[in-house]
């Protein structure tokens, strides 16, 4: 029999199929070729990209010039342009405004390595205190509330054909709807209990040990017992903070570390496969009636990373119902398992 | 300058190009091979599938033998099982049920070769009438909460069958995007009490910048906040919220216009892959006053990424006015 299990944080459902539960060969992985033509990316063609924002660079090193470890550059096609006003409006019965925000890419590595599991700890430990740094610089302009930084990995996860490792950061005027519906569950469920429920996710988890991939001291990595997707995996700190830029440089290596295992698990097990990676944080609180007292308590940061094996169809988007044909548990078994 | 557009009902933003839209030709649509081996949805081959819980049939032919125009039969594998009791629980902090509903597949044609778009009027209302139906038939058992009929188009969009057809799931729990729906139509008939959509249809009219084509009963239009680059709702003129209710003479105007719009898509974007769902009231509360039942159909032409995932922003490069106006002109 199938089951149906509900999210605890916002309340979604998803079918787990336990029959003909699917293992990592049943997923075809079809491989890209890679764009032909030099990287801008890479070290040597800076002038490629427009003019770097930030970089972490070997001192007497020039910006724009060889010598950087991590660079953060606009994006080529930002979504959302930086200069402006927001001038929010309505016509008739609609809402609109004018698409204020920033998008930038932080580029990884000076080398063309395409996924973040075949960088080194110390480099990815490097590009997190690049978050860090702009995040911190983000937050000073008032008009955002929000920065999502995710990662495509992979064409069929929207990460195009360019072959080098990067993430990328959207700063918004608004705060997401996802982020919204977040926060509100997280904050439901302190009303009641009084407890952040992602520090009751983290205890069970350790309780129950199936779905715990990796456990170190201060990190857990898990299949959440509501996976939407076939090996969908959550890094969560165990320590409860709800910013993820509040991270102290000792955990930023950690950090590093479980990241770098869990990708590499999730490339080996699956063979490379696409994925997109989001981190889950607080927004800027901007001031508004009492409206983010609980939310140091209530909230707590984490990465998901969700591998993307099958087409999402008709179904889950009409519903929000989703389908997983791989339970967590089992997913996790297989990437307990999986030699690194 | 581009824009940030708001979903009126649900309150989702989309970032809509205003600068440089995309025009048809410039999305990479893929054509997948059609799968080998025998179709189990052609003539012929019906005992490939479970045994047919209605069809409409011609003369005296048989159940689940050849003769039929359109078939309707369990999915032969279904997401949930239709015996057993939910039996709710809770494991520690987290909450399950068994995988309890139903999930059929309407086969919508015994051609092999067509799509919904290439059927006749009188084809399609057949179509539209086996939604009915399955519909009121699963309103009887209790168990069931919400009825979710929709259709995957192309390899991409989740079809893993090129013969056409379209699926209805019975849900014993109220979807949390329907409910999100619910909420936001309730929300504004609270305030304004008027129906959110019937005030869509109104503007829409006034502005007619976004119609793609209408008849005397259904309007269909590029919604003002479209998630995706041509998406079409098409939507009763009159109020009515719940799709299963639908009236004869309705049914013929809607084959006609659902079979138009997809026409439309199909011309001007190459037989795109596409998802379209039937947004209704659900099983309890069936007739209200603010929710209006429609159809949403979205063609599948990007990827969606990373930012969409983690925000609910959504990302369309070509503004509903440009993706209308391709529609209205397409040659059909």
């Amino acid at each position: 029999m199938p089951e149906l299990r509900k999210d605890p944080v916002i309340g979604r459902w998803v079918i787990i199929a336990t029959e003909r539960a699917k293992r990592p060969k049943d997923f075809k992985v079809e491989k890209e070729e890679a764009k032909k033509g030099p990287c801008p990316f890479c070290k040597g063609n800076e002038d490629q990209t427009p003019g770097e924002i930030f970089a972490l660079r070997r001192s007497r090193t020039k910006p724009n010039q060889p010598g950087w470890d991590v660079r953060v550059v606009p994006s080529i096609s930002p979504l959302l342009a930086a200069e402006g006003d927001l001038g929010r409006r309505g016509k008739g019965m609609y809402d609109l405004m004018n698409d204020v925000g920033a998008h930038e890419v932080v580029i990884e590595t000076p080398e063309h390595i395409a996924n973040i599991a075949d960088l080194e700890e110390g480099q990815i430990a490097k590009v997190i205190d690049c978050y860090v740094e702009r995040f911190l610089q983000l937050e000073k302009d008032k008009r955002f509330k929000y920065v999502l930084m995710f990662k495509n990995h992979g064409r069929a996860a929207g990460g195009g054909s360019l072959q080098h490792a990067r993430s990328q950061l959207i700063a918004t005027p608004v705060n997401p709807k996802r982020v919204k519906e977040e926060l509100a569950g997280a904050r439901k469920y302190f009303e009641y209990k009084e407890r952040c429920v992602f520090c009751d996710i983290v205890k069970q988890e350790l309780k129950q040990k199936e779905r715990v991939i990796i456990d170190i001291d201060g990190l857990i990595a898990i299949s959440p017992f509501a996976s939407r997707f076939p090996f969908e995996t959550w890094i969560l700190p165990k320590k409860h903070s709800c910013n993820f830029y509040d991270i102290k440089p000792a955990q930023r290596r950690d950090l590093a570390g479980i990241i770098k295992r869990v990708m590499l698990k999730l490339k080996v097990a699956l063979n490379d496969p696409p994925y997109n990676y989001v981190l889950h944080t607080a927004p800027f609180r901007r001031p508004k009636g009492g409206y983010w007292k609980t939310i140091d308590a209530d909230y707590h940061w984490h990465i998901e990373i969700m591998p993307r094996l099958t087409h999402v169809a008709g179904f889950e988007w009409g519903t929000g119902f989703y389908l997983n044909p791989t339970s967590p548990e089992d997913a996790a078994k297989i990437l307990r398992e999986t030699k690194i | 300058m581009d824009q940030l557009r708001r979903d009126p009902v649900v309150g989702r933003w989309v970032i809509t190009f205003m600068d440089k839209p995309y025009a048809p030709g410039d999305f990479d649509i893929k054509h997948f091979p059609d799968k080998k081996g025998p179709c189990p949805f052609c003539y012929g081959h019906e005992g490939m599938t479970p045994p047919e819980i209605q069809a409409h049939r011609q003369g005296l032919s048989r159940a689940n033998r050849p003769g039929w125009s359109t078939r309707v039969v369990p999915n032969k594998f279904p997401a949930l099982r239709i015996e057993g009791d939910l039996g709710r629980q809770g494991v520690g902090m987290f909450d399950m049920s068994n995988g309890v509903g139903a999930h059929e597949v309407i086969i919508e044609t015994p051609d092999h070769k067509k799509t919904l778009a290439d059927l006749l009027d009188h084809e399609v209302e057949k179509v539209i009438w086996a939604y009915r139906d399955r519909s009121i038939d699963l309103h009887g058992d209790k168990r069931f909460r919400y009825i979710m009929i929709f259709k995957n188009h192309g390899y991409t969009a989740g079809a893993s069958l090129t013969h056409s057809h379209s699926q209805l799931i019975a849900l014993p729990m109220i979807p949390k995007n329907v409910n999100e729906e619910l909420a936001g139509s309730n929300k504004y008939y609270e305030y304004k009490e008027r129906c959110i959509f019937c005030d869509m249809i109104t503007q829409e009219k006034e502005e007619n910048e976004r119609i793609v084509c209408q008849n005397s009963r259904f309007l269909a239009f590029s919604p003002f906040a479209s998630r995706f680059p041509f998406e079409v709702w098409i939507l009763p003129k009159e109020h009515h919220s719940d799709f299963s209710l639908i009236q004869t003479e309705d049914v013929i105007e809607l084959a006609r216009i659902l079979k138009d719009v997809l026409l439309r898509i199909k011309s001007v974007l190459g037989n795109p892959p596409y998802n379209f769902i039937i947004h209704t009231s659900p099983v309890e509360e069936r007739e209200r006053a603010d929710y209006h039942w429609h159809i949403e159909i979205m063609p599948k032409l990007m990827h969606v990424a990373g930012f969409e995932w983690g925000s609910g922003f959504y990302i369309n490069p070509t503004p509903p006015e440009v993706a209308a106006k391709y529609l209205r002109e397409a040659k059909i």
